[in-house]
């Protein structure tokens, strides 16, 4: 063997970041934000569940990354695989028409957010999305305040979820509790120049993230690769997040 | 924890509740739709819509996101695991509100952001972190941490408590009396304070004694001549008929369950050069300390006059240009050293078609699903499996021949090789054919002294590893000459080998014969860009070393270390003690005073039997000696208890519990409970743990985030680094005064006030000597960062920081109290002249090498460049102290052992009992980060193979008691009136060995906040979430012959978790 070279391995995130920041520099209705997730790169660590359980300050029960495992084959054959469910940001969403109050709508740029100023909790949306991707507050904490104070984390740490510096107070009858609650691709963190959560923390750089109508784009490289695929495509929700089987 | 707060009915999620809502709540909305059909409610809400920011009109903003900004972020490093991966801490309002990936960092970030990026582009960046390092926050915010010194107000494990103050507390501990009179049965106790046990205090006199007690242990003085020579000291001795075992300042001993550099030398200064004891302890051995062994013996350089030096401890497959790589009994993606960093390298070659991966386990855990072959050995049966690889290799021809002939540096050289092995070295036969040394020139006749043989076309030639003279040996010869019986060393791995044929090898292993042949040949397939990794599940075993070089052996016939995709030892550090120039060197003239601690062990690691007072020339000792490793964990407290080879007076424990993570350390439970027997024992921890429930004092420890530390890189990453931890947030536990100085209570004050007290040499004013002062914690921990921004070498001074930084520096540290942060402090800690250049430092959580820098192609840049050893001469020169046999020095396959080299019954059990670490929970404390244990995983489970339970009639959900022969009850026995049962839930599962069972290793607390214990007579309860699961480490083996320690390596010192019988009782 005689290498000239050494692989030092591919600074995604970097490339992504600058995609994001031409991205930026556009109209947002010209942005058409996407993920993709390469399943063969996903683990089943729960990185991404945590960091957006963390960044958006969720309560028990309100998940927007949730990681399914499933065992296949059977021994000794049998192995895990995973699939890492975050908003489809379907560009036909069943859950936007549903809501009453219209309290929810896809962005110009596809992304589709909770007013939860304006949601009233009736949880239709929660029901129409063939995704799960909606989970309702029901004002819980991690901590068990019956044997303790409430903890700095879920008290005294404000979330920035749609840009809005928000604290939520637990058993309140203030927003997001009693809200229906989702994944919203960190909107603000784009915002910021920065990408999603998930995207940054993922251990095996297995989820990408960018603006689909930028060619030059790594999100639009992938949207061309044979191993793409939707989930529940023949809904005609037109999802925005897109896997690599 | 006791204030009143509102107490709300537990929603259930499949229940719809009636909150009430701002403006209209659900049932209003109901109600008015039935009329209006909500139409009301639309048109009032779109009325006030047009602007909101959510509506996605709003430009980009990063005003809306202030973590985005560097004045929110201090750069550190976590300890959720032992891997201390880089960590960037986002703070909002003084609340540690995100924990992401260090960007600067290579186990973060791959490749890594270059150190000249500025804070303000850095937080723009988050790296990637594991799951565990991001619930970091709560273990932070754990409503079980302590905030106050707990001393026991009941009896020992019976968890009262009362706070006490912190200066009163280490009154006490110094001074001793009658502390527990209180406590029924302890009336008149009296306890000795750790002023009697510091009761050498001179160095002068311990050196000296020292040296005499060494003589005397090695024979070559009389004990009537050393108590002649020291007769005015003889009362500083623990025993004068055995001066070797040393002074009393021994009885005091620390012992750390997670301590890492920084934290480690602190307490080593305080416990062996402050208190005068040798005993200085942590916990590797319940991890993969046998696997450290294997590396150091495989690699130890041979150092002239029958000496041989200080080896590798780890070396790591280069994973980032590897083609080929089998991961024997450890999951890469889950757990080893670690995730965050080996995860991305390994999943890109996959995805990128570079590279196939192979495991080698009972268990397909996460790395298994995306490997080419998953070999499902039997547990224990590693060895079988690499000697069997390596026979199809040898038989084969499948080796690299130009690289194993190389007998020495010269030889390699001249072939573009970095390393060498030992391989065509001849090793002396004894007349039974056991191997006894490496064939010394002198043996066979040959005029060369303190040199070594090779044969070639069977000329011998003498030849020395360093020599001028390149020396090549044949690789598979025997011989005689002058009476003197030779043999090759790889002949030796041969013939272990060649016991049995590959399809018996795989019968004993489980494996099938033909997965076997294929992989053994595509590992051979790739030139040097192949590697065999090994962790945790090769050596938790009786035979962990021999296991462990019979793995290593496969890359020496690969000869792929120091190649591009071959084995690596890592880009290692820059030397925080300064010892590389430094301005602080710590490890030299800063210690004035320092005591000369000597003596063995109580735990006996280190030294030969044949080498102490208490060998008489017979065998068996009381209990093993252990002479090729450290950090023996386990035989620790048994060793006291016993009183051999003495027992302890006080110990203070640091952030462990061996009762709860060291195998059978339910045994342990009788002597921590027993005051009688441990007079003084006091802890230092965030919480009230499993072991430090039984303690008289538990003194709160600044947690991860509040604290300083120093940890090194793991060998995964090419690159230099240097990792530092620093506070990011205010300390949540009280402060204290020490030295006239307010600071955290932790194990640094603890450590600090003690000193202070006893007035220990090397600290306080001028506790540096020509340093400074040592008053606070922070005074050791600002050293090592300068010694950090100097650098090594001349030239590799860290840029001093420019105003802007200076800037953001003091903005990011806005929240944090004078008691861990002034900076008029901390400059003054390192001086005028680094401080600037300390803030660059500070500012990225250390330094590291740039991304380019690990390789020179096609060598790994940071080589290692020495030798391996097919025959562990040391190893075979020694014996057993049980038996009086001698060790093997040779990789081989042996069952489950005794201490005494006996194998194992266990009875009627027939299931073997395997564990593993999940990625959501590596230590005893993770148990309180609710996101991953309640939403990801809220307990662990009995896992057992389908064809298993259909055959015991077990199903999913079912509840069973584990049992084995050591522990028939299934049953933790806590001896405060409470047990714990050893009782899981069945998961039936395809992913396991038939025969095996796996439980995974962090749930079946009883402590840290699982149950009830009582604070100055209120009760704090205990959550029922935090004891889910079961913890089986009581169900492991006790060591048949001593009967109060679990069973364990004897070479490299191992504690076993995987060699146990159970069977699963349904309960």
């Amino acid at each position: 063997m005689n290498r000239t070279d050494a692989n030092i391995g591919e600074n995604i995130l970097e490339r992504m970041r600058a995609d994001l920041k031409r991205a930026l520099d556009k109209p947002v209705e010209d942005r058409r934000w996407a993920m993709a997730i390469d399943l063969e790169k996903c683990v089943g660590c729960n990185a991404c569940t945590v960091s957006c359980i963390a960044e958006n300050a969720l309560p028990p029960g309100v998940v927007y990354r949730p990681v399914t495992e499933e065992v296949v084959g059977e021994y000794p054959h049998a192995r895990l695989r995973w699939l890492p469910r975050p908003c489809m940001q379907c560009e036909e969403p069943p859950c936007v028409n549903v809501c009453p109050v219209s309290a929810t709508w896809r962005r110009p740029d596809g992304i589709v957010v909770i007013d939860y100023d304006a949601c009233i909790g009736c949880r239709y949306c929660i029901v129409s999305c063939p995704y799960q991707a909606r989970t309702f507050d029901f004002g819980e904490e991690h901590t068990d305040l019956s044997a303790h104070p409430g903890q700095p984390y879920e008290i005294h740490r404000p979330a920035f979820e749609n840009g809005v510096e928000r604290q939520r107070i637990p058993h309140s009858d203030k927003s997001p509790v009693g809200n229906a609650r989702k994944c919203t691709y960190c909107v603000n963190r784009l915002e910021a120049g920065m990408l999603p959560s998930c995207t940054n923390t993922c251990i095996g750089g297995a989820t990408y993230f960018g603006d689909l109508s930028d060619s030059h784009a790594l999100i639009a490289e992938l949207a061309g690769s044979p191993r793409v695929m939707h989930l529940k495509e023949e809904l005609g929700t037109s999802p925005r997040t897109f896997y690599l089987s | 924890m006791s204030e009143q707060l509102p107490t709300t009915k537990k929603t259930d999620p499949d229940v719809a509740s009636d909150k009430p809502q701002a403006g209209l709540n659900r049932r209003q909305f109901m109600a008015a739709s039935a009329v209006t059909g909500g139409v009301a409610a639309v048109a009032l809400h779109q009325a006030t819509r047009s602007g909101n920011a959510l509506a996605g009109t709003a430009g980009a903003s990063a005003g809306t996101y202030p973590l985005a900004k560097p004045e929110h972020v201090i750069h550190s490093v976590c300890l959720q695991c032992h891997n201390s991966c880089p960590i960037k801490c986002k703070v909002y309002d003084g609340v540690l509100a995100k924990i992401d990936g260090n960007p600067y960092g290579p186990q973060t970030m791959l490749p890594h952001m270059p150190m000249e990026t500025s804070p303000a582009e850095a937080a723009l960046v988050d790296g990637k972190l594991c799951p565990k390092g991001q619930a970091g926050i709560q273990t932070l915010y754990d409503p079980y941490r302590i905030k106050t010194v707990l001393k026991r107000a009941g009896k020992r494990g019976e968890n009262k408590w009362v706070s006490v103050p912190f200066d009163q507390a280490i009154a006490e501990l110094v001074n001793g009396g009658k502390l527990f009179s209180s406590v029924p049965g302890e009336a008149d106790r009296v306890v000795p304070g750790l002023k009697e046990t510091w009761k050498a205090r001179d160095a002068s006199v311990m050196k000296a004694m020292s040296g005499d007690a060494k003589a005397v242990a090695k024979g070559s003085m009389s004990i009537a001549d050393f108590k002649a020579a020291h007769a005015a000291h003889l009362d500083l001795l623990i025993d004068p008929d055995h001066p070797d075992l040393g002074t009393v300042n021994n009885q005091f001993c620390f012992l750390a369950g997670r301590i890492e550099h920084g934290r480690k030398e602190f307490a080593k200064r305080f416990v062996n050069g402050g208190f005068g004891s040798v005993n200085w302890f942590e916990h590797t051995t319940v991890c993969e300390q046998s696997h450290h062994i294997a590396y150091n013996q495989s690699t130890v350089p041979y150092k002239g006059q029958g000496k041989w030096g200080k080896g590798k401890h780890h070396l790591k497959p280069d994973s980032l240009n590897s083609e080929f790589i089998i991961y024997f009994g450890t999951s890469p993606f889950e757990a080893n050293f670690g995730p965050t960093n080996m995860t991305e390298r390994i999943v890109e070659g996959i995805s990128n078609n570079r590279m196939r991966i192979v495991v080698v386990d009972p268990r397909a855990h996460h790395t298994a699903s995306k490997a080419w072959k998953w070999l499902a050995l039997r547990p224990g049966t590693d060895a079988a499996v690499a000697l069997a690889m390596a026979k199809v290799m040898m038989d084969e021809g499948r080796f690299d021949k130009t690289f194993l002939e190389n007998a020495n540096r010269k030889a390699a050289k001249a072939d573009g090789e970095l390393c060498w092995s030992t391989a065509p070295w001849l090793v002396r036969l004894d007349d039974s054919g056991q191997p006894v040394a490496y064939l010394r020139a002198t043996d066979v006749g040959m005029e060369a002294e303190d040199s070594f043989v090779v044969s070639r076309n069977t000329e011998l030639s003498a030849f020395t590893p360093e020599g001028d003279s390149p020396a090549e040996g044949d690789l598979f010869v025997q011989g005689e000459l002058n009476g003197i019986k030779y043999i090759s060393a790889l002949s030796l791995y041969r013939a272990e080998a060649d016991k049995h044929s590959v399809s018996e090898w795989c019968d004993l292993a489980g494996v099938d014969e033909d997965d076997l042949i294929e992989v053994a040949r595509e590992l051979t397939r790739h030139g040097k860009a192949a590697a065999v990794e090994m962790y945790r599940g090769v050596v938790q075993h009786t035979s962990g070393f021999y296991n462990g070089l019979a793995v290593i052996m496969l890359n020496v016939l690969l000869g792929n270390a120091d190649w591009q995709g071959g084995m690596m030892k890592g880009g290692g550090h820059w030397h925080e003690d300064g010892s590389k120039h430094g301005p602080f060197n710590i490890v030299k003239g800063m210690h004035p005073g320092k005591l000369a601690a000597f003596g063995l062990k109580v735990n006996r690691e280190g030294v030969h039997f044949e080498d102490t007072t208490l060998f008489t020339g017979q065998y068996p000792a009381k209990r093993p000696f252990y002479p090729f490793t450290g950090s023996l964990y386990q035989e620790v407290l048994p060793s006291s208890a016993m009183g051999y080879p003495y027992a302890l007076k006080a110990l203070m424990l640091h952030k462990g519990t061996p009762v709860y993570s060291v195998p059978g350390g339910q045994a342990m439970m009788a002597y921590v409970s027993d005051p009688e027997r441990l007079p003084l024992f006091f802890a230092c921890d965030v919480t009230v743990g499993e072991t430090s429930m039984y303690c008289d004092y538990i003194f709160p420890d600044t947690a991860i985030w509040e604290r300083w530390g120093t940890p090194h890189q793991s060998p995964d990453v090419a690159v230099t680094g240097s990792k530092l931890r620093q506070p990011v947030v205010a300390p949540f536990a009280d402060t204290c005064t020490v030295f006239g100085v307010e600071q955290p209570i932790n194990m640094e004050s603890i450590m600090l006030a003690i000193a202070e007290k006893l007035s220990l040499p090397g600290f306080g004013k001028g506790g540096f000597a020509e340093g400074g002062d040592f008053l606070h914690g922070e005074d050791w921990y600002l050293r090592l960062a300068a010694n950090l921004a100097k650098g090594d070498k001349p030239g590799q001074e860290l840029p001093q920081a420019d105003a802007e930084e200076h800037r953001i520096f003091l903005a990011a540290r806005g929240h944090l109290p004078t008691a861990v942060f002034d900076e008029k402090r901390w400059k003054a800690a390192v001086g005028e002249k680094w401080w600037l250049r300390v803030i660059t430092l500070l500012n990225r959580g250390g330094r590291f090498q740039a991304a380019d820098k690990g390789w020179k192609p096609p060598y790994i840049a940071h080589a290692y460049k020495g030798q391996f050893n097919c025959f562990s001469e040391p190893v075979a020169m020694a014996r057993n102290s049980m038996s009086g046999k001698h060790f093997s020095g040779v990789a081989h396959y042996e069952p489950p052992l005794d201490c005494a080299g006996t194998p194992v019954e266990q009875g009627n059990h027939e299931l073997a009992l395997i564990t593993n670490k999940d990625i959501l929970g590596g230590h005893s404390r993770t148990i309180g980060n609710y996101w991953t244990q309640t939403y990801c995983r809220p307990q662990n489970h009995v896992i057992v193979a389908a064809s298993d339970a259909t055959a015991l009639g077990l199903h999913d959900g079912q509840e069973v008691r584990v049992v084995s022969r050591s522990n028939p009850a299934g049953v933790w026995d806590l001896l405060n009136g409470q047990t714990k049962d050893m009782v899981g839930q069945v998961k039936v599962s395809q992913l396991i060995r038939p025969g095996t069972v796996g439980v995974s290793w962090h749930y079946g607390h009883w402590a840290n906040g699982a149950r009830d214990i009582v604070i100055d007579g209120t009760v704090v309860p205990g959550e029922r979430r935090r004891g889910k699961g079961l913890c089986t480490n009581a169900a492991l083996m006790l060591d048949p012959v001593l009967g109060d320690v679990c069973l364990t390596d004897p070479i490299g010192g191992s504690t076993s978790f995987y060699d146990t019988r159970v069977s699963l009782v349904p309960v």
